[in-house]
């Protein structure tokens, strides 16, 4: 067992008080910086609080974001959640546990030994005075205690604590009640539903109204806002929003300022402007000179090269974005779904010229969030739209439209590799070029325009560049850099620019495509050596807690016998070759009609010290669900000037009828860093998948989604 | 635009409410009534977040008329427990934490209630049939199915 390192958060809030507090009676409040999006990590992080302080997780409340009086942690994104934050949890729950211990036996003057500490409270034994963690926070001891920022193997030892106790997830209980409050259910007094009046496409500029539309409406109790190219529709009455928006829609010019696209997105990704950049061991991308690719003449060595096609994706939660905002005493109060309230908090500061101190965010829950999705605009809308109704609360929907057609996508992609193995079946050379649009932008003090209805409001319709982004892992070569010792590596990321639809982080970012590329292509190159796919990877890796998930993957598989007609592939990644290891492994069938039924999935993660295992295990097999949908069902369709994919029917993703028996398996570390589990499964179901049909077909299908059409279409084109 | 009274028996309960006659179900029990369980996800009945129960049977709020179900029995996620606490449904969720960001899950919970509370061992194809067109994106489908499992078994 190591030490243990209090995180990054605590450099920057090291009070408890930061991260505590005792104010309501027999209740913990713990302070996060971090979002409940799905991920259950109001449970995980007040699980860690209550197994150290020993106070019953019943009675500890994760307080949700609200930017007037959390620590800023910057965004829920990343996997971070719980090595930031359950790090700094950890960490202020082990300073308070141990300072209370220690005030209450002097106080009480006292012995351990005669004291019994239940549920917060210490009680002396003999003359049954007690102490309690709510009487030691009205100390001034409490208000000044600071956490320290590394913690010695004798003092988390004690704090093994076994991680086979089942606890209620916080927001169960509301939820299958349906009493849980989206920001969506949010109501106050004369409250103004609001939906916006969207264009064609990105590039519409709006010219008018027609059949006198916006003045019949008015008569109404309806409200129309114009500014530029900015529309919005506003009632009391929220079905009369959803009705007019129809109407309006009928009644509206826009003049299309250009295409939405000239050519296909495969063609675009290869001959658009792109800027390239080398990726180095680490995973940090430099401005140098690509390096050509190495040829290997000797008969020793084999040398094959391939080609893996992803399409845009969409986040398309199941309920539209939404926000909800008040501008009343030149202050701004907003409600947000956003993973990002604090840089929010900024670029609303900066587009309204008005002082930070003077803007609230507050979280209140979205529908399922994995990325920078709608959140922010919606956000930054309903603010906008509160400016021009002071004192009143608007609370402003994105349609099912909205949401699938102007949500920031993940972008489409296309890796190019080469790769060297020789007689003896060892990988001498990679190559693996990444293209992509970029995975960032998300909005910023300095990047108003990533808001989509900023460009509107002012008739921006240029499509502003993004500039490749270098530090380890970000964006489009995220993963990029194997983790598996191939002798020399080749990795080149490449932005392109001037690709058509909106992009930006989508879960895994690309780690997605480049997992998938890098592990299909080294079945490619195993078959031509007949090595077994675990062996390969196996001979291939040098870290042993890699070895070793992808070992107990092999374990859990043998265990189920395989039947006929079922096809079996396996996938691994180390997330940013940081976070959680994972491997996957996946059974399926491939029809008569070429339609994929999954049958079984095996898991196998290690996410260092398991500080909720069932929390580890609810999000590998939702993100493994979610990445076989991608894999099988998932592509945004457009034409030259309009987005296509519009709604469920246009736009499909995986069913109750194709879900897999799932067995997960999670290898706890116990004393080891937390490792976060949010994106780590993507890459290896998408590999998994594409590698059992590959066993299936006798041929790798490039091109995802593996739909029916494009596995004909690849079938008939080999 | 013209309103009219319409009766409605929601969780029991008979309600009258003036509203415009081309109002769907959804905005009723949400903006009329305040429930707030049954969730708007597409406006098009094709992700099931808005189901109820009508006479006992699935059907998506957002794309019917409240008008065309006076006097109809309705019932919500909000109406599906009795004094007696939570249905069995509800119950099997909560014991696997079946639910993500949850704003899928009470449209499941009614979709899988309108089976369970006619049969105790439906068939299979008899839950995906109810389980048609009742989207998830965050991926709770597993602890779903072992909740289905569970009902099943018990």
């Amino acid at each position: 067992m190591n030490s243990f390192y209090s995180g990054p958060s605590i450099k920057l809030y090291g009070k408890l008080r930061n991260w505590f507090n005792f104010d309501k009676n027999n209740v913990l409040q713990v302070y996060s910086g971090k979002i409940d999006i799905g991920q259950h990590i109001s449970s995980t992080l007040a699980l860690i609080s209550s197994k150290i302080t020993g106070i019953n997780y019943d009675q500890v409340e994760i307080i949700k974001l609200d930017t007037d009086i959390s620590p800023n942690e910057g965004k829920t994104a990343s996997s971070l959640s719980v090595s930031d934050s359950g790090s700094a949890i950890k960490a202020a729950s082990l300073s308070l546990r141990k300072a209370f211990m220690k005030y209450s036996l002097k106080t009480l003057n006292v012995n351990f030994e005669d004291i019994v500490f239940d549920n917060g409270i210490i009680k002396d034994i003999k003359s049954n005075r007690s102490i309690s963690y709510w009487d030691y926070a009205k100390t001034n001891e409490f208000n000044e205690l600071t956490i320290p920022e590394k913690f010695g193997e004798k003092e988390i030892r004690e704090f093994m604590y076994k991680n086979d106790h089942k606890v209620e997830i916080k927001t169960i209980n509301d939820i299958v009640t349906g009493k849980y409050e989206y920001v969506h259910d949010m109501i106050f007094p004369k409250m103004l539903h609001a939906r916006i009046i969207r264009p064609p496409n990105y590039f519409s500029k709006f010219i008018k109204f027609t059949n006198n539309i916006d003045q019949k409406i008015n008569k109404l109790d309806i409200k129309i806002i114009v500014k530029n190219s900015f529309l919005a529709i506003l009632s009391t009455d929220e079905y009369l929003v959803v009705k007019y928006l129809d109407i309006i829609k009928q009644n509206i010019v826009w003049e299309e300022v250009k295409k939405l696209s000239e050519d296909t997105i495969y063609n675009s990704l290869k001959n658009n402007d792109k800027e390239s950049l080398l990726v180095k061991s680490g995973g940090e991308a430099f401005y140098e000179n690509i390096p050509c690719i190495k040829e290997f003449k000797d008969k020793k060595y084999k040398t094959l090269t391939s080609e893996y096609k992803k399409g845009y994706l969409m986040h398309g939660p199941i309920g539209p974005s939404a926000a909800c905002a008040i501008f009343t005493n030149k202050r701004f109060t907003i409600y947000s779904h956003s993973q990002a309230l604090y840089d929010l908090k900024l670029s609303c500061s900066e587009y309204f010229k008005v002082d930070p101190n003077n803007i609230t965010l507050k979280f209140r829950p979205g529908s399922g969030c994995y990325g920078h999705n709608g959140a922010d605009d919606v956000a930054f809308e309903a603010a906008v739209l509160s400016k021009e109704f002071p004192d009143i609360h608007i609370l402003l929907k994105w349609t099912r439209e909205d949401e699938h057609c102007w949500e920031p996508y993940g972008s489409a992609s296309l890796n190019k590799l080469t790769g060297v193995i020789d007689s003896e079946g060892k990988i001498v050379y990679w190559s693996n070029e990444a293209f992509s649009d970029t995975y960032m932008t998300r909005p910023s003090n300095t990047e108003l325009h990533n808001f989509i209805s900023y460009n509107f409001i002012n008739n921006d319709f240029i499509k502003h560049k993004s500039t490749p982004k270098t530090r380890a892992h970000m964006g489009i070569h995220r993963n990029l850099d194997p983790l598996y010792d191939f002798g020399e590596n080749r990795l080149v990321k490449n932005l392109v620019h001037n690709l058509p639809l909106r992009t930006s982080a989508l879960r895994t970012l690309g780690a997605f495509s480049n997992v998938i590329a890098l592990e299909c292509f080294l079945n490619e190159l195993a078959k031509t050596k007949n090595i077994d796919p675990f062996e390969i990877r196996i001979n291939h890796l040098r870290d042993e807690r890699a070895i070793n998930v992808i070992k107990n993957l092999k374990d859990l598989m043998t265990k189920d016998t395989q039947n006929n007609g079922l096809y079996r592939g396996i996938g691994f990644s180390r997330y940013k070759n940081s976070a959680a290891f994972c491997a996957v492994g996946v059974e399926l069938k491939v029809n008569d009609d070429l339609n994929i039924k999954l049958i079984n999935a095996w898991i196998s993660v290690d996410a260092g010290e398991a500080a909720y295992e069932d929390g580890i295990k609810a999000q590998v097999e939702g993100g493994f669900i979610q990445a076989a949908s991608w894999s099988l069902y998932e592509e945004v369709k457009f034409d030259t000037k309009e987005i296509i994919s519009k709604d469920w029917d246009t736009y499909k993703i995986i069913e109750f009828d194709n879900i897999p028996n799932i067995k997960t398996s999670v290898i706890d570390k116990k004393g080891m860093p937390y490792l976060g589990v949010g994106e780590v499964v993507a890459g290896p179901t998408g590999a998994a998948i594409s590698n059992a049909i590959s066993e299936a077909l006798g041929q790798t299908i490039k091109t995802m989604p593996f739909t029916k059409e494009i596995i004909t279409r690849e079938l008939l084109e080999n | 635009m013209a309103k009219i009274k319409c009766n409605l028996n929601i969780n029991g309960k008979n309600k009258t409410v003036n509203i415009h006659e081309d109002k769907p179900l959804i905005f009723v029990i949400r903006d009329e009534l305040g429930l707030i369980g049954t969730k708007l996800g597409c406006g098009l009945g094709q992700c099931g977040s808005c189901a109820v129960l009508i006479e006992g049977e699935k059907k998506n709020s957002c794309n019917i008329l409240a008008k065309d179900y006076q006097n109809c029995k309705i019932t919500t996620i909000e109406g599906l427990q009795t004094d007696k606490g939570l249905n069995a449904v509800q119950e099997a969720f909560k014991h696997f934490n079946a639910a993500q960001c949850g704003y899928c899950t009470s449209g499941i919970i009614i979709s899988l209630s309108s089976v369970f509370l006619k049969k105790h061992d439906p068939t299979k194809n008899e839950i995906l049939s109810c389980l048609e067109g009742q989207l998830c994106r965050c991926g709770s489908h597993a602890s779903v199915m072992k909740a289905i499992d569970k009902l099943k078994a018990s």
